[in-house]
């Protein structure tokens, strides 16, 4: 849940990093290795945020409706689907397999 | 429309159309997660990305502290910061113009704006596309706002399920090396092994150590392998 306090410190911390690498960052100065790292790091962070919601709940690890959702959204992101498309696909087969669970 | 520039109208309207359906997504994410309504339509103007609040989000949902998911939402921007990088250089001389303009750095705008073989052509762009984005994604995230409050249970409606498909969603189209396959692979590790022994949070910061993997990539890493989002 986002609180305005919440908004306010995730902006600076976004805004802090596009202002500094559009006005103070001289790009030759970072290396194609390191920025390769940092152009990854989101790819790292969700793909982790994305497992603890499928496989845990309340910090232990469980497998239950939610893994059929997502399995549904890969399905739908491998082909492409728009992302509103894989979402709602993936919230149905949730939604069915609890209640046919 | 920036008149004899790259940028196509077909281009601009697809890309404002993708912003407005994210946009709406996020927001019945958000909403459903029980934010209030102006704090969603609000962090859509003030924090403009939807994957940092998303990505606080989801780490609060796992029982993380707001410090961890505000680290993680920063973790999540750091993509702007390259981006903007390489852009700035070809805008204006002045280091606040492009700061004020480092606000709007998004994915398809510095992207189109990159294409662009004259400078000045990559600011008329960058400036177009920044201030034609704005619209859909501040009018998404109030549809969203009002559907999302229209929502009944949100586990009948499977709608916890929507944080890691929204992710899957954004994740996917960057799996094009397999440098991203096994950052991905290797974040997913780290995260489940250490959600059990370590508290909430913490999984998600250390599984950024994965990136570090783009360090032994074999070739360099060309602009078709940079990762795309919002």
């Amino acid at each position: 849940m986002l609180t305005w306090g919440v908004v306010f410190a995730i902006a600076l911390g976004v805004y802090g990093q596009r202002a500094l690498g559009m006005a103070v960052v001289d790009p030759d100065r970072l290396t194609d290795r390191w920025r390769s790292v940092l152009g990854f790091m989101p790819l790292a962070i969700l793909s982790a945020v994305a497992a603890l919601q499928t496989f845990s709940r309340g910090g232990e690890l469980t497998a239950d409706a939610r893994v059929f959702g997502v399995g549904a959204a890969i399905v739908c992101a491998s082909r492409r689907m728009p992302m509103f498309v894989t979402v709602l696909v993936g919230a149905a087969a949730t939604a069915a397999a609890r209640a046919l669970a | 429309m920036p008149e004899g520039t790259q940028l196509t109208r077909g281009e601009a309207w697809t890309i404002a159309f993708t912003y407005f359906t994210v946009a709406i997504t996020v927001s019945v994410v958000h909403s459903t997660a029980g934010t209030e309504p102006w704090v969603i339509v609000g962090a859509t103007l003030i924090v403009n990305s939807a994957t940092a609040t998303l990505a606080f989000a989801a780490v609060q949902a796992s029982g993380g502290t707001a410090v961890a998911g505000v680290a993680s939402g920063w973790l999540v921007s750091t993509r702007f910061g390259v981006m903007a990088a390489a852009l700035g250089p070809r805008l204006w001389p002045q280091r606040w113009k492009r700061a004020l303009a480092a606000f709007g750095a998004f994915d398809p705008n510095v992207a189109l704006a990159m294409r662009e073989e004259d400078d000045s052509d990559a600011t008329r762009v960058y400036v177009a596309m920044s201030l034609w984005l704005v619209l859909p994604w501040w009018v998404g995230a109030i549809v969203g706002v009002i559907l999302g409050e229209q929502l009944g249970d949100p586990q009948a409606l499977g709608l916890d399920s929507m944080f890691p498909t929204l992710f899957v969603a954004i994740i996917w189209p960057q799996l094009t090396s397999k440098t991203a396959v096994s950052i991905t692979l290797t974040g997913i590790v780290i995260a489940l092994a250490l959600v059990e022994p370590t508290p909430g949070g913490v999984p998600v910061l250390l599984a950024a150590v994965a990136a570090l993997l783009a360090l032994i990539e074999p070739r360099r890493a060309t602009s078709d392998e940079e990762p795309h989002g919002c």
